[in-house]
Order: C-alpha cells, then sequence, then structure tokens
C-alpha cells in the first residue's frame, strides 16, 4: 500500500530540495510552534486536494488530518530528506485516505493516478511559495494585488473607487508589484522547479 | 520558471494559489496546529499495522459471517498493542504481556486505567470520537497509538 518516493517524484522534481521546508522543519523541531503552524499553513491546502479526491466524510477527513501531522510531528529531526517535504506528506496523505475509505466503505476505493499527485506536490510547492511571496509585500502593494488575483476580478475602476487610486496608474503600479513578487526571496527555491504555466498557453 | 512567465500568467499563478488555500475549512488547519501539542510527549508512536476493516481475508470473512469482529494491532519496536470491539467496550491487550498504565485521550481530556499482569485493558464506553491510547510501561517507557475512529 505504501507508495515509493520515487512514484510520486516527477521529472523536474527529483532532486529537487524546499529550503523552506527544511529550516521549517528544523524549527519545529527544536520546540518552535510558530515553525510548526507555517508548515501546516503551507501544506494544508495540498493535503486538503489531496483528500478530495477521495471524496471522504467530514469525520474521515478529520481522522486523515490528524493521523497525517501526528505522523509529520513524529518524524521531525528524523525524516531522511527534510527538504521533499511536499513528497513525503503527499504519500503519507495518500496511504492515510486509502486506509480510512477502505476501513469506512469496505470497498476498493478509487485509487487516483500517482502521476496527478506528483503533480499535486510540484503545484503545492509552487503555491506555498507564491502565497509567501504575497505575504512578504509592502503595505503598497498588499490591496492592490489582493484585488487583482480575487475570483471573481475587480475592474480597474472598481479597484480605482476602493484604494483611491487614479485608474491611469493602477497598470504600472500592478508591474512594480509583480515585480517585487518575481525578485521575492520566497520564490528564491522556486527557480530550479519545473511545472506548466498556470492558465494555459495562449500560443499552443 | 517565473522568468517566462508574464504578468498575466503571474497573476493567474497567484489567483490559483490564494483559491488553495481559501479551498481549505479552518478547523482542517487547526487539527494540523493542534498536532503540535504531542511534540513534547515522550512516547513512541505505534504503527497501525492491522485493522480488520481494510483486511482483504478479514473482509471476507466478515462478509460470510453474520457478526463480525472489529480488531485493530498497534505495533511499536518494543510492544503491540492489539485492540478488539465487544459489546460495546473496546479490549485491548499489551503484547508481549505486562502490566502498565493506560491513558485514553479524547478531545474531551484524557482518562486512566491501567492494564493487568496478563496485560489485558478494558476502555468502556469506547469513546464516541477520535482517541488515542498511550500505554506507560512499568520500566518507565511510553508507547502510543495513531488516532482511532471507530
Amino acid at each position: 500500500m505504501g507508495l515509493k518516493a520515487s512514484r510520486i517524484r516527477v521529472p523536474g522534481l527529483a532532486g529537487h530540495d524546499d529550503p523552506a521546508a527544511a529550516a521549517l522543519c528544523t524549527r519545529a523541531a527544536a520546540g518552535d510552534q510558530g515553525a510548526w503552524d507555517e508548515v501546516v499553513e503551507r501544506y494544508a491546502p495540498m493535503v486538503w486536494s489531496i483528500c478530495t479526491r477521495f471524496r471522504l466524510s467530514d469525520r474521515d477527513l478529520e481522522d486523515v488530518a490528524q493521523n497525517v501531522w501526528l505522523l509529520l510531528v513524529d518524524q521531525l529531526g528524523k525524516l531522511p530528506e527534510p527538504a521533499a517535504l511536499a513528497a513525503w506528506l503527499a504519500a503519507t496523505t495518500r496511504r492515510e485516505c486509502l486506509r480510512v475509505a477502505t476501513a469506512s466503505r469496505g470497498l476498493e476505493p478509487l485509487e487516483p493516478d500517482a502521476r496527478v499527485t506528483g503533480e499535486e506536490v510540484i503545484m503545492a510547492e509552487r503555491n506555498a511559495a507564491l502565497r509567501a511571496a504575497l505575504a512578504e509585500l509592502p503595505a503598497s502593494c498588499q490591496p492592490l494585488m489582493d484585488m487583482l488575483v480575487s475570483d471573481p476580478p475587480y475592474s480597474y475602476a472598481q479597484i480605482s473607487t476602493a484604494l483611491g487610486i487614479p485608474v491611469e496608474c493602477i497598470g504600472p503600479r500592478r508591474a512594480r508589484c509583480l515585480e517585487r513578487i518575481r525578485e521575492s526571496s520566497a520564490l528564491l527555491g522556486l527557480a530550479d522547479i519545473g511545472g506548466n504555466r498556470p492558465g494555459g498557453d495562449p500560443g499552443a | 520558471m517565473l522568468e517566462d512567465w508574464d504578468d498575466e500568467q503571474l497573476l493567474a499563478a497567484l489567483g490559483e494559489a490564494i483559491k488553495a488555500r481559501a479551498a481549505v475549512p479552518s478547523w482542517f488547519v487547526q487539527t494540523g496546529k493542534n498536532a503540535y501539542a504531542w511534540h513534547n510527549i515522550d512516547a513512541e508512536l505505534a504503527q497501525l499495522t492491522y485493522d480488520s476493516r481494510t483486511d482483504a481475508d478479514a473482509m471476507a470473512v466478515a462478509r460470510s459471517e453474520t457478526a463480525s469482529i472489529l480488531a485493530l494491532t498497534f505495533t511499536s519496536a518494543h510492544l503491540s498493542i492489539e485492540l478488539e470491539v465487544a459489546d460495546g467496550s473496546l479490549l485491548g491487550q499489551v503484547v508481549p504481556p505486562q502490566a502498565g498504565t493506560l491513558e485514553t485521550h479524547t478531545k474531551a481530556g484524557i482518562t486512566t486505567s491501567s492494564a493487568d499482569e496478563a496485560g489485558f485493558f478494558t476502555v468502556r464506553p469506547i469513546p464516541p470520537g477520535p482517541f488515542l491510547l498511550r500505554f506507560g510501561t512499568t520500566d518507565g517507557a511510553y508507547v502510543m497509538t495513531g488516532w482511532i475512529t471507530l
């Protein structure tokens, strides 16, 4: 039932290290609850997203969440590759989901394709880094970026009214804020990760 | 990677990242944060090595019989904790047989009982929600199970 690490790696991710994950693990292992909370904040979206594929009840979701994070607490300071934390968490989550799905339904649950989980790991690391980069933005960028990435999107007219910025200034300010995101230290570890472009390639 | 993205692609990626985080219920995140309470607990975490609900042979027997026994085994390097549900109680045995203390941890708190010389213990009633058992040997070593939901 265990998922071999090699199966959840995909070309381009193999050998990739996430220094942020390793640093957080080290601090959490040393007793830093704040670092642990950050680990959970970073990777809970990935754990959740994997869980949703198994159509679990809330009771089973709680069972998975409790055991996945308990297993990680137990492994803090012992993980062979703390930089590959996302891959470890993905494999552990998948295994726990299969366990509770089988225990509850007594059936062979639908087993999601392992390749999807590999993509999940890349996306999770990318998303965590992007959220960290957003959080690092200065106050002059934060409200503008919040409105620009919201779903459904706000129009420039709405943004202008809400933030008191002339419409013609939004474009240049947007460009400056995105530049800050690109230069953010939170994204440094991402430079060598492969992965698909978001929103598809318009030229394809 | 990022150098290849234009502003629209970067914005779309940021939007996806925010959406993925917003989709997670807050209780799910809190459950993860709460797990850190176990960081300083002195106990070896035993692995679930048998669950009659997921064991193919046990499931085949259960299908052919009217009454099926729910049984779980947690194994650590030093001992195993075997559990069985019977008549609304949880019967357990520590293997190899030995006396010790037994804590039942639930969201509501901790209940303490003990295992006899033969390693037998009973948890009654069965906790309605998730619970976890922590066994203390007479040598002062501790072994705990993962979270159990019955």
